[in-house]
């Protein structure tokens, strides 16, 4: 059984068919990686999964639970954690309130005491910056917050839209070392990436998208070796 | 000396009606960014709901007046049916609008303004004149600094300071008040930390309409006559103040609150006309001026 498995999924936006009939799944510990260009309906899917965009038809299951009728808080509490693309820090919080608001769902004091203590040990540099207007960071270590955010919300799926947007390469490789790191641990994730270089080498399995629809999925070292992969998304 | 005291005492009862109105005015804007029009309606429903409230316990005065404990009641009361109003009101007419163009939104303001103010004239039992609100605190008159300062004005003023006083620990020290920060800098991103934002909308509301109820008591225990057109001119003057304080910040609509209250009784002291006009005056100066008020802030946020 998947952990999180889509069938047939639509969603529009109006007129515009963001997403037309997509499959796909992700089972208990694995990275996959959903890559496709610009437009292609990647933050879509992933906004719909986690209830901001109502789905038109299909259906999304998760840990048994059927998700396209949910509010986006229950899916939160479903146990699925999403750093949007952007990043979408609270900008006017410091870094800590963030941090606490990831911890939004959770009650137990010392749990969300050890968990930030996770997260600073993950990002020493967030637990330099803790008292720093999170909208002053730069965007390297506002990525890091909006991950070390969802991180606290301790969902079982990890969701991540275009983690490496805008950073520098050092920073990128430090975040997917992280997301190497948690996964190891046994968090499942879900990534988007534009840079499918960087998605197919950290990914199990990946499914390509284009126009709102799969068109290619399969182990992510195969993808990376095939020609049309290459040709259209690796710049080969 | 007494005259100026006298007036500044006027000025901040008058001021602690347009602050805690201007509260609602500014939270509102702060997590759903729309004016609502209808803010200053809430503070009449407080204050004609309070007249009938206090018909019902009238039964409980001893010698005339209302003892402590009932006047007290009849707030809390008053105060929690001008939330469910507030509430429901945003629930109804507000939530479906959520995401569709700010103008829509306004005009939708505008005419729950008038079915509040038109609705209940209709109503037999209410109706379009005016009544005289009932005294629920003593009367007793003070000689301070040579100014007269009744024991009502005394009241209505702590009053309105400790009820700010607990909204600002509430959204600065409390779960919900950081939910309510959460909400109004990035919806979608509250919602991602489970936050449920429709809940915490409706909890805004609520507290706007509290202030407002309170707001109104405190307006016709002053100047007590109560209609259903007060809160038009009341809601167009705070929502003044809370312009001129920086809408969404909500220590700018206190502050704005009060600065124009006084400015209001001083200046209708020089001249009975030009009192009226004082509110508008200070808006175009502050939007010629300072565009984003005094605060200068556009979310509720903490400091
Ligand atoms: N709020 C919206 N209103 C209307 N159309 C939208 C909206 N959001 C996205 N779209 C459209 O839906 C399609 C898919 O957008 P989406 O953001 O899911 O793509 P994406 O794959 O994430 O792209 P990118 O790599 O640029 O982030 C695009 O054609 C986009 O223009
Ligand atoms: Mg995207």
């Amino acid at each position: 059984m998947a952990l999180l498995e889509v069938r047939d999924l639509h969603v529009s936006y109006g007129a515009i068919q963001a997403v037309q009939g997509v499959s796909f799944e992700v089972n208990e510990g694995e990275v996959v990686a959903l890559i496709g260009s610009n437009g292609a309906g990647k933050s879509t899917i992933l906004r719909t999964i986690s209830g901001l965009e109502k789905a038109k038809s299909g259906s999304i299951r998760f840990n048994d639970q059927e998700l396209t009728k949910m509010k986006a808080h229950n899916i939160v509490k479903a146990g699925i954690a999403h750093v949007p693309e952007g990043r979408r820090i609270f900008p006017r919080l410091t870094v800590t309130e963030n941090l606490h608001m990831g911890a939004n769902l959770q009650t137990d004091k010392a749990k969300i005491a050890s968990d930030m203590e996770r997260v600073f040990e993950l990002f020493p540099r967030l637990k330099e910056r803790e008292k720093q207007q999170a909208g002053t960071l730069s965007g390297g270590e506002q990525q890091m917050l909006a991950f070390g955010r969802a991180l606290m919300t301790d969902g079982k799926l990890l969701m991540m839209d275009e983690p490496s947007m805008g950073l520098a390469p050092i920073i990128v490789d430090e975040i997917f070392e992280i997301i190497n790191r948690i996964n190891a641990e046994g968090r499942s994730i879900l990534l988007i990436e534009q840079n499918a270089f960087l998605a197919l080498k950290t990914a199990k399995r990946a499914y390509v998208l284009e126009t709102g629809k799969i068109t290619m999925s399969g182990p992510a070292s195969d993808l990376l070796a095939d020609e049309r992969v290459k040709a259209a998304y690796l710049g080969a | 000396m007494n005259y100026f005291f006298q007036y500044l005492v006027y000025g901040l009862q008058l001021g602690s009606v347009y602050a805690l109105l201007a509260l609602g005015y500014t939270m509102v804007y702060g997590i759903v960014g729309m004016i609502n029009f209808a803010h200053g309606d809430f503070l009449m429903i407080g204050a004609v709901g309070t007249y009938f409230i206090a018909k019902a316990f009238e039964g409980m005065r001893i010698d005339g007046t209302y003892p402590m404990l009932i006047v007290g009641l009849i707030i809390l009361i008053a105060m929690t049916m001008t939330g469910f109003v507030a509430t429901g009101v945003e629930a109804i007419a507000y939530r479906p609008l959520r995401n569709k163009p700010r103008m829509i939104a306004l005009i939708t303001a505008v005419g729950v303004s008038m079915f509040l103010e038109n609705f209940p004239r209709a109503l037999p039992f209410i109706g379009p004149n005016p009544r005289s609100f009932p005294t629920l605190f003593s009367t007793n008159v003070l000689k301070i600094f040579g100014a007269t300062v009744t024991v009502t004005q005394i009241i209505m003023i702590v009053l309105a300071v400790i009820t700010m006083s607990i909204l600002y620990y509430v959204v600065n020290h409390t779960k919900v008040g950081s939910q309510m920060r959460a909400v109004s800098m990035d919806k979608d991103a509250a919602s991602l930390m489970g936050i449920n934002i429709n809940r915490v909308i409706s909890i805004t509301f609520f507290i706007g309409g509290a202030l407002a109820g309170i707001s109104g008591i405190c307006y016709a225990s002053a100047y007590p006559q109560v209609d259903v057109y007060m809160g038009s001119w009341l809601g167009n003057m705070s929502f003044v103040s809370a312009v001129l304080g920086g809408i969404g910040d909500i220590r700018g609509a206190m502050l704005g609150g009060f600065i124009l209250g006084i400015a209001q009784i001083f200046a209708t002291a020089l001249n009975s006309t030009f009192g009226y006009a004082v509110g508008f005056i200070i808006l175009i100066i502050i939007l010629l001026v300072r565009p984003a008020g005094l605060m200068g802030k556009l979310v509720i946020e903490k400091v």
